[in-house]
């Protein structure tokens, strides 16, 4: 099996494009950083990836709202593309920017059922602290999700910097849903707690959990499981010493990978898990 | 075009939040002890377009507002809807943009406008916010508060009064056309005048010229060769256009020709009868040590020509670091001033060689104190406001641009109530060879190459930017020389230009800073002996403005670029691809003639050598006479305890997490080390480290070193401690002592003696002994300086309202770092790890942290004293090459720099981040005063904790170099110091914590 094509989307003000390319050529993938106006213009089509990352950044500066802008331009502009990437049953990953311009596009949380209608139904809005803030947080991940992005993942510790974060929707029947599809992929957690057993709905103080999120949310997957996004950046943690503790010899991860030996960070497996799956089944 | 008003405020209900308006209220209450029970925000739009305001309405929710979280009102304003605010607020004041200034939403706006609507037109978008304050007290003028909420050079506010509201007379900001700027035809100006006409020409068109200069230009115009040249070139012969004086000025400004680091200085000192003659402290100091080493070591690639010093950091990769200062801009608008600070060194990095990436920054700012209570002069911001605007517009510059700020330091001072200090750095990257083999680090532009403007466009925004910094600060200093950046906009140049790079398209570049186009293309003119420029085809933000204009604005987000004339199409189709526009403006050439055209008129035509080699030279006066202060003399019995605990809330010490927090530190993911560590993260970080070349650990150190304070007794003493510093904190990381580069960057106040600076000679001599400190110690250190800029007009006002700062010298560094899984940290790891004074301390309290602080108490008469010496710094090289090798050998993984505050508040800093107790012994660490070892400042230290099962080789390693067994960690949260038998401080870890996090905080913590 060949690499899987991986197109990590730059442009506009996107600017975690390198990192996210890297992470995807150290777990086998083979990424392209294709700019957004290659896709509409025709120049290029999605049609040609496996994968599909929306790295991190400050698309069009967020004004108008965080991926609001940069969302629209795919709405509209890529709607026929991005419908067929999904149908073709590829994954796509929004990081940061990038899950804050799926969930303006309406790909994240999406509809019940397989298909897109870009429809938005979540949002995410300015952090309750009021500011930008790069920290590092815990996460911890459901055991139950459908999500091909975080299969295995139990828990990692992960920098956000953000400063537009809130997962918000209208109403809690809204979360429910969610929740019973086990869409609610990752949530900032309180380190302390036993790992698997950290998630918890009630809100946690800041700085635990950066922005205030509802029910701690960090991150969501559709209903196929195969699009996700997410406001923590794994490709960030890559390697353990990007890690704060890697000073002090405590950088969790894996004890050896084939990748970077003894040095792998806890991030890089959310890039081989969809690495591997678009390999098996694509 | 009709006008449309579209208004947006965030939903209310259950967990939704109005964060803008919680800011503000929580700002208030930090700052101004104000409470408010609720802020309110509403974002105004207006629209100036074809599309009819019932389209627009229909679509609001899918541009302006977000369903989700907002509502939108169209053409009316939402105060007026009792649904949306069913409550009459106690004022109200709306904040929008004065017409022609940088509206970055705005511009976000329109684009988004033409994605749902594809054939507006010439479509426009202004902004603004509108905060209603509930439950305001109503002593609290609702003016004063619209001044706290906008700056009136940039932006302008209306208000409503608890009155206005109860009769729902609400504020609305219209729609304003900047006035079209009306095309004047280059004048000549007539030079054939008196010298008192020609310096009063010089003032009144802020040309920052002094009479010689003046005078250089006068007879230029009268030399017959010169009135031959141009007469055949068509224009007038025996007089400059204003064009051409426009770039002199620009180009023969302080700011572009470092006149006073080039001058002859006639230098006596009075105390040891010493009388020397420098010619060019630039070229003695800084230029020949540097290119005395470049002759030994291979890895100086570029140094002082280009836009940033370039260094080889591998076979593959060049590195390279430049910052610079906004002082005069950030003065006046700090928001605005120090974003284009920042955004405008990173320009300086996409233009050194054939373009490197900005992959670092560093920011290092000088400010009033925070809580100042005292007067401030006309025209000046408060420092906390001062503080917050910077912070800001740093933030914004950095973050929106994908490039972490990795490094940097908040000093505080009265004087820098007249003039902040903004120093902003970046460091790049380059591939060593591009695909087309060519070196990277050198520009390869022949006559005939095509100048493309790539970027923004040109407005009337930031004209005399140059000049005006070369002059003090006043009252009425221009608001054109003050803008906004554009992170985006740039960001976009920035991809497209390094895809340009890499395609082999570009032959030479250079950023438009200060002096615009005159003096981008003027020095690039160099490289080929001429150019020709048409200034008619350069894109404007508005039309009318001038060809002086054009030729001088200082614009940002602009590049200036040469390419191959047949590598036009390719060129045009990238910038298209990435939405940047770029057009040709200039051609090089080989005539000898810097050529300014308008459309066929030649408005300029200036020989390049006198363009740039024509400034006479500055003959001045130096004279050093030692400062007599009051002697700081410690008082016989004190609580040091206590002092820790205040020493740690000093502003200079107190930690700086909230501010740093707030700037994105890891994109890239290369940040090895943090600006916080230790156990919550939140302990110091001496240096920045970062692997830059993913999956491969070899790193980068950046770190920087500044201490002004040392200025009032010695400004050599302050150079040799700046330096050490920086030093210092790349050897905590485990730097390559021999692979070390460094960039010197001075603010000073104006040392040239006159009337309105009588002390001149004194000021001047304070560089003198700076510089002589600098060529000493990087010599000694074997640390060239690649890179360096001076600010050397950094006073506010005249006579006994002036206010000079403290002379400063910033010194960052950037060196290489084998492998960043081999560093350390200044946290304590474990209980029971050993502690090391390395170096020694002295009896050196001359304005040290503990003398002021204890003379603004009243505690002592003075700050007087020896400041910190480098007496021998080859020995110390040799301690740091030591020690730095212990560290990339994993021998030590706890390392901090000893600096303000001496080993007592150094100690207390590696407890806070370790979040662990110590208990240390001062005895055998230098001098004979307990003042010196706790509190002292001696360069050359560190304190160090190792492993105990690495002691014995730890102090093998180090053996010959001044190491001194102090202590080790302890599990009690406790820091206890003695000094042999006696007991000298107690202190609590979290109380420690809470003096050091608490002092700068302003946030108003987080509900």
């Amino acid at each position: 099996m060949p690499s899987p094509k991986v197109a990590v989307l730059f442009g506009f003000g996107i600017n975690c494009d390198h990192e996210t390319a890297a992470v995807f050529d150290l777990v086998g993938g083979n990424a392209e950083r294709v700019h957004v106006n290659h896709f509409i213009s025709g120049q290029r089509t999605l049609e040609e990836f496996q994968i599909l990352a929306v790295p991190g950044g400050f698309s069009f500066g967020d004004h108008l709202g965080s991926g609001r802008l940069m969302g629209n331009r795919m709405r509209f502009a890529l709607r026929d593309q991005l419908h067929a990437f999904v149908a073709a049953g590829k994954p796509i990953i929004g990081i940061c920017n990038g899950f804050q311009v799926l969930v303006k596009t309406g790909l994240l949380p999406g509809p019940n059922g397989p298909l897109p209608d870009f429809e938005q139904r979540a949002s995410l809005t300015l952090n309750d602290s009021g500011r930008y803030e790069d920290r590092w947080v815990t996460l911890e991940f459901d055991p139950e999700s459908p999500c091909i992005w975080t299969k295995g993942m139990t828990r990692m510790d992960c920098p956000v910097r953000h400063g537009e974060g809130k997962f918000v929707m209208p109403s809690t029947t809204d979360f429910d849903a969610l929740d019973a599809d086990h869409q609610l992929t990752v949530r900032y957690v309180d380190p302390t707690t036993t790992p698997g057993e950290g998630i918890t709905d009630a809100p946690l103080p800041f700085p635990l959990s950066p922005n205030g999120s509802m029910r701690n949310i960090a991150g969501v997957c559709d209903s196929t499981g195969l699009v996700f996004g997410l406001m923590p950046h794994p490709e960030a943690v890559y390697a353990k010493w990007l890690h704060p503790d890697h000073t002090r010899n405590t950088a969790p991860g894996p004890q050896h990978s084939d990748t970077l030996g003894e040095w792998e960070g806890e991030g890089l497996q959310m890039f081989r898990n969809a690495v591997e799956y678009a390999k098996a089944n694509l | 075009m009709a006008i449309t008003r579209v208004e947006v405020t965030p939903k209310q209900g259950p967990g939704m939040r109005d964060v803008r308006g919680d800011v503000v209220r929580r700002q208030l209450a930090a700052d101004h002890n104000i409470t408010v029970h609720q802020v309110r925000s509403i974002v105004g739009f207006l629209i100036k377009s074809e599309i009819e305001s019932d389209a627009i309405e229909a679509r609001v929710n899918d541009l302006f507002a977000d369903p989700i979280i907002e509502d939108g009102a169209t053409n009316h304003l939402l105060l007026s809807s009792k649904n949306h605010f069913p409550d009459t607020p106690s004022c109200v004041v709306t904040v929008g943009f004065k017409a022609g200034v940088t509206d970055n939403p705005g511009t976000a706006a329109l684009d988004g406008f033409r994605t749902i609507f594809p054939d507006a037109g010439t479509a426009s978008i202004s902004t603004y916010i509108t905060y209603a304050f509930y439950g305001l007290s109503d002593e609290v003028e609702v003016q004063w508060l619209a001044n706290t909420l906008h700056n009136n050079l940039i932006q302008r506010a209306l208000v409503a009064d608890h009155t206005a509201c109860t009769n729902e007379n609400w504020p609305a900001i219209e729609y304003t056309e900047k006035p079209p700027q009306t095309f004047e035809a280059p004048l000549h100006i007539d030079m054939e005048i008196p010298d008192e006409e020609l310096i009063e020409l010089s003032e009144s068109g802020l040309l920052a010229l002094n009479l010689e200069e003046m005078q250089t230009i006068q007879a230029h115009y009268r030399d017959e060769q010169v009135r031959a040249a141009r007469t055949e070139a068509g224009i007038v012969a025996n007089a400059p256009t204003d064009v051409e004086l426009e770039c002199l000025a620009q180009t023969w400004s302080e700011h572009c020709k470092h006149k006073i680091f080039a001058s002859k200085i006639h230098h006596i000192d009075t105390e040891t009868g010493e009388e020397a003659t420098i010619d060019s402290i630039f070229k003695t100091h800084i230029m020949k040590p540097t290119h005395d080493m470049q002759k030994e070591v291979d890895w100086l690639l570029s140094v002082f020509h280009d836009n940033s010093g370039v260094i080889a950091w591998d076979d593959e990769w060049s590195v390279c670091m430049k910052a610079e200062t906004h002082n005069s801009p950030s003065a006046l608008d700090p928001y605005g001033g120090a974003m284009t600070g920042i955004v405008g060194v990173n320009r300086d990095i996409l233009g050194t060689g054939l373009g490197a990436r900005p992959i670092a920054n560093t920011d290092v700012f000088c400010f009033g104190p925070p809580n100042w209570e005292g007067d401030l002069p006309d025209n000046l911001f408060h420092p906390s406001r001062v503080l917050r605007g910077v912070h800001a517009g740093v933030r914004v510059g950095g973050n929106e641009s994908g490039i972490p700020t990795v490094n940097g330091a908040i000093v505080f001072d009265d004087r820098y109530i007249g003039k902040p200090l903004v120093y902003c750095g970046t460091v790049g990257i380059m591939p060593r060879h591009l695909p087309d083999g060519r070196e990277s680090h050198i520009k390869t532009p022949v006559a005939g190459d095509i100048v493309y403007m790539v970027g923004g466009r040109v407005g009337y925004d930031g004209i005399h930017g140059a000049t005006f910094s070369s002059l003090e600060l006043t009252e009425e200093s221009p608001s054109s020389a003050v803008q906004i950046g554009d992170p985006i906009t740039q960001k976009k140049m920035i991809d497209m230009v390094l895809e340009a790079r890499d395609l082999g398209l570009i032959t030479c570049i250079t950023d438009n800073g200060a002096g615009g186009l005159s003096s981008s293309i003027g020095e690039m003119a160099e490289y080929t002996n001429g150019c020709e420029i048409d200034l008619a085809k350069v894109p404007l933000k508005q039309a009318g403005l001038s060809a002086w204009e054009i030729l001088v604005s200082e614009s940002q987000e602009r590049m200036t670029i040469a390419i191959k004339a047949e590598d036009q199409p390719e060129f045009d189709a990238l910038a298209a691809l990435h939405e940047v526009e770029a057009t040709p403006v200039a051609t090089f050439t080989d005539s000898g003639v810097f050529h300014v055209k308008y459309e066929d008129t030649t408005v300029a035509y200036l020989p390049i050598e006198f363009l740039h080699d024509g400034v006479p030279q500055l003959q001045l006066e130096s004279e050093w006479k030692a400062p007599t202060l009051p002697a700081f003399i410690p008082p016989t019995d004190a609580n040091h305890s206590d002092l820790l605990l205040s020493m740690l809330a000093r502003p200079n010490i107190a930690s700086k997490e909230t501010w740093v927090r707030q700037y994105d530190h890891e994109v890239i993911a290369q940040t090895a080390i943090k600006p916080f560590v230790g156990v919550e993260r939140d302990g110091p970080g001496d240096a920045g480290v970062i692997a830059p070349i993913h999956g491969n650990p070899h790193g980068l150190v950046i770190s920087c070193g500044i201490a002004p304070r040392y200025s009032d007794i010695d400004a050599g003493a302050m150079a040799a401690a700046s330096i050490d510093e920086a030093v210092r904190n790349a050897v905590c990381a485990g730097v390559d002592v021999d692979k070390i580069a460094g960039l010197d960057n001075f603010c000073w106040p104006d040392s040239i003696e006159s009337v309105k600076t009588p002390d001149g000679k004194f000021k001047l001599a304070q560089l003198v002994r700076a510089n002589r400190e600098l060529e000493r110690v990087c010599r000694a250190y074997r640390l060239p300086c690649v890179s360096g800029k001076d600010s050397m007009k950094n006073d506010y006002g005249t006579g006994e309202k002036k206010i000079s700062i403290p002379p400063t010298l910033l010194f960052s560094l950037f060196g290489d770092q084998p492998d960043v899984r081999f560093t350390a940290t200044s946290d304590l790891k474990h209980a029971g790890d050993k502690l090391y004074l390395v170096g020694q301390s002295h009896e050196e309290l001359g304005a040290s942290e503990i003398a002021f602080m204890l003379k603004e108490s009243g505690i002592a008469a003075g700050i007087g004293g020896t400041p910190p010496q480098l007496a021998h710094p080859e020995q110390n090289l040799s301690t740091y090459r030591a020690l730095s090798t212990a560290i990339q050998n994993g021998i030590v993984q706890t390392a901090h720099d000893c600096s303000e505050g001496g080993v007592g508040v150094a100690v207390a800093e590696m407890c806070i981040g370790g979040r662990i107790g110590a208990t240390v012994d001062l005895d055998g660490t230098g001098h004979e005063s307990l003042w010196a070892r706790l509190w002292g400042e001696s360069l050359g230290r560190f304190i160090v904790a190792v492993k105990p099962e690495r002691e014995d080789e730890f102090v093998q390693w180090m053996s010959g170099h001044s190491i001194t067994m102090l202590g080790e960690a302890v599990d009690e949260p406790t820091l206890t110091i003695n000094d042999g038998f006696e007991h000298v401080v107690t202190a609590d870890v979290h109380a420690m914590v809470e003096s050091w996090q608490g002092a700068l905080d302003m946030t108003g913590g987080v509900e």
